[in-house]
């Protein structure tokens, strides 16, 4: 019996195929428990009425599903979730594409800033909440005291309390932490653009402007679908920056979806409604990955 | 790529450096000389822009204060065993999938790498359920199996692409000599993907260091608390914050990552790529 065993961890007498799997498994069961499970069970709890002090009750069906439809709350919570993947996915899209075009000039020192502009990027989350929070502070904070300085406020503007401003303020802090992701990829991605092409455009009288849109753009439009999906997808899921700088709030105005789970989930102890929402979630995400494994040609390109 | 010619250009790109060199840098600046005013001066309005009294007080606060050593032992040990797990697990499967063919071989694959894209906040809400059924919650096996949802995905596929580099014919060769597969495995593939493995276990142990969700959720004693969630409650549990304490927190925090993320340099695109994002 244990002869056996150890032959099979071994792999003897298997096929290749059979030996592969074999070394697999321990990663599938794994992924399997606390990944997969989880979050099939998640959803599935939608579907029944669930507390975290009870554990699961009854059966309602969709009940809640179309209570979360029909609620305004849940409304609010969508457009706001599109709010800030948009907006945070937009702005570091924007930073990290002029810094790459930048960086990707003969500039000295371009290695070291290369290297210095990462720096955000690998902040800890909870470091880079305290900073803009700081640096937004209403009394304290250096952005008031600049803007006020220069005659452009009157008063101290309310960052992280007062609606609009407090989107405004972790869209910022968010696209901070990640603007660097999108400037190293792109930047390797403005790499793989052959300089004779450039050259060669230059030569039959290209200016700047038509160089960029004909020959740069269709070169990197493959890097720049995925880093832009990519940094959607993981915005989608945010949930660090903006609990730590505002909680959701003010008056529900940067409740995420992923603020909203958390806080049905474990402030409410609502774990049936929790689970509706991250079904939603779910469908909503899954889209976004069919395109995403759609686009990248299969995933064994990927990591190329 | 654009030449430098005109005066236009170069107006356009430098002052499109310095401005990205003020959004990226100032605010670590703010937080570094924050962290080293004067309680009264942190607090002064109009800000000083440089400490004008200059103190390590905040440092010694911080590195004296019992809370905040014991979420770094935690973090350190979660953060470590969490990256050591995740490796020594994902390198019989990355190397399965770079060296083998079978079929469903690819959309394992695929749900791999799908995996670390799944909402955090809704794989809790069973991952809560769970380790309360096991009575973990609160201790460290809680915080490493539920990290390793977002580390196994991520040291995969890491690997995976380092596997792909070792050619064929090396292991060809060894197979001749005698070699079983496993011992291909060990004694010739690892080896020769020593620097990505370290690479890998340190970008996994980067993402141990950060996570917030699930670390804030399945602790509830200081005793067990990481720094993210630790520095968190601490610092924003108080009525008026100490801003220049938690900014020379905020600075310890990120130190090892920082240092560690130096060494990695080179290692960059392949982890930026494989998701050691976020």
């Amino acid at each position: 019996m244990f002869k056996n065993v150890s032959k099979l961890i071994r792999g003897e007498g298997l096929s290749d195929a059979q030996f592969g799997v074999l070394l697999v498994l321990p990663a599938l069961s794994i992924l399997a428990t606390i990944i997969l499970y989880p979050l099939l069970n998640s959803v599935i709890l939608g579907f029944f009425d669930a507390s975290l002090l009870s554990g699961r009750e009854g059966w309602v069906g969709i009940q809640q599903f179309v209570e979360l439809l029909q609620s305004p709350r849940f409304h609010e919570t969508l457009i706001n979730t599109v709010i800030f993947v948009g907006g945070a996915t937009l702005l570091s899209f924007v930073l990290g594409f002029a810094l790459a075009l930048v960086l990707n000039q003969n500039l000295r020192g371009r290695g070291f800033l290369r290297g210095s502009f990462i720096l955000p990027w690998i902040t800890p989350g909870v470091v880079a909440s305290f900073l803009w929070m700081w640096i937004f502070h209403q009394h304290y904070g250096v952005v008031n005291s600049v803007l006020s300085q220069l005659g452009i406020i009157d008063g101290p503007i309310a960052w992280l309390s007062s609606s609009g401003w407090a989107m405004v303020s972790v869209i910022i802090a968010k696209s901070w932490k990640s603007f660097p992701w999108f400037m190293v990829l792109l930047l390797a991605g403005l790499q793989t653009i052959p300089d004779q092409e450039i050259e060669a455009a230059r030569i039959d009288g290209a200016g700047k402007i038509q160089i960029f849109r004909y020959i740069i753009i269709p070169h990197i439009r493959f890097i720049i679908f995925v880093v832009t999906l990519l940094g959607a997808i993981w915005n989608f899921q945010h949930f660090q920056i903006i609990w730590i700088m505002t909680e959701g709030g003010p008056a529900h105005t940067t409740t995420t979806l992923a603020i909203e789970v958390y806080q049905t989930a474990f402030q409410a102890w609502d774990l049936g409604k929790a689970g509706a929402i991250g079904l939603i979630w779910m469908v909503i995400l899954t889209i976004f990955i069919l395109v995403y494994l759609r686009l990248s040609g299969g995933v064994e390109d990927v990591s190329a | 790529m654009f030449q430098l010619d005109s005066l236009t250009s170069k107006i356009v790109l430098y002052s499109t450096l310095v401005l990205m060199v003020l959004f990226a840098f100032f605010p670590i600046y703010w937080m570094a000389i924050t962290s080293f005013k004067s309680s009264g001066e942190v607090i002064q309005s109009p800000p000083t822009f440089y400490p004008h009294n200059f103190t390590l007080e905040h440092y010694i606060t911080a590195i004296t204060d019992q809370n905040l050593l014991t979420y770094l032992k935690n973090s350190l040990i979660v953060a470590g065993l969490t990256s050591l797990l995740s490796v020594i697990i994902s390198s019989y499967a990355a190397y399965s999938f770079s060296k083998y063919r079978y079929s469903g071989r690819k959309s394992l694959m695929g749900l791999v790498l799908s995996a670390q894209l799944f909402p955090k906040a809704v794989l809790l809400i069973t991952l809560y359920l769970m380790m309360q059924r096991l009575g973990l919650i609160d201790t460290y096996p809680a915080l490493i199996l539920s990290f390793t949802t977002f580390t196994l995905p991520l040291t995969t596929w890491m690997l995976k692409s380092y596997f792909d580099e070792i050619p064929k014919e090396v292991l060809e060769s060894a197979y001749i000599d005698g070699a079983s597969r496993l011992q291909m495995l060990h004694q010739i593939a690892l080896p020769l993907t020593m620097p990505g493995l370290i690479a890998t276990a340190l970008f996994a142990f980067i993402r141990g260091w950060n996570d917030f969700i699930f670390a804030l959720t399945l602790t509830s004693s200081d005793a067990m608390r990481t720094l993210p969630p630790g520095l968190t409650l601490s610092y924003l549990g108080q009525f008026e914050s100490s801003w220049a304490g938690m900014m020379a927190a905020s600075l310890i925090t990120s130190i090892p990552v920082i240092v560690l993320f130096i060494l990695l340099q080179r290692y960059l695109i392949k982890g930026l790529m494989a998701g050691a994002v976020d």
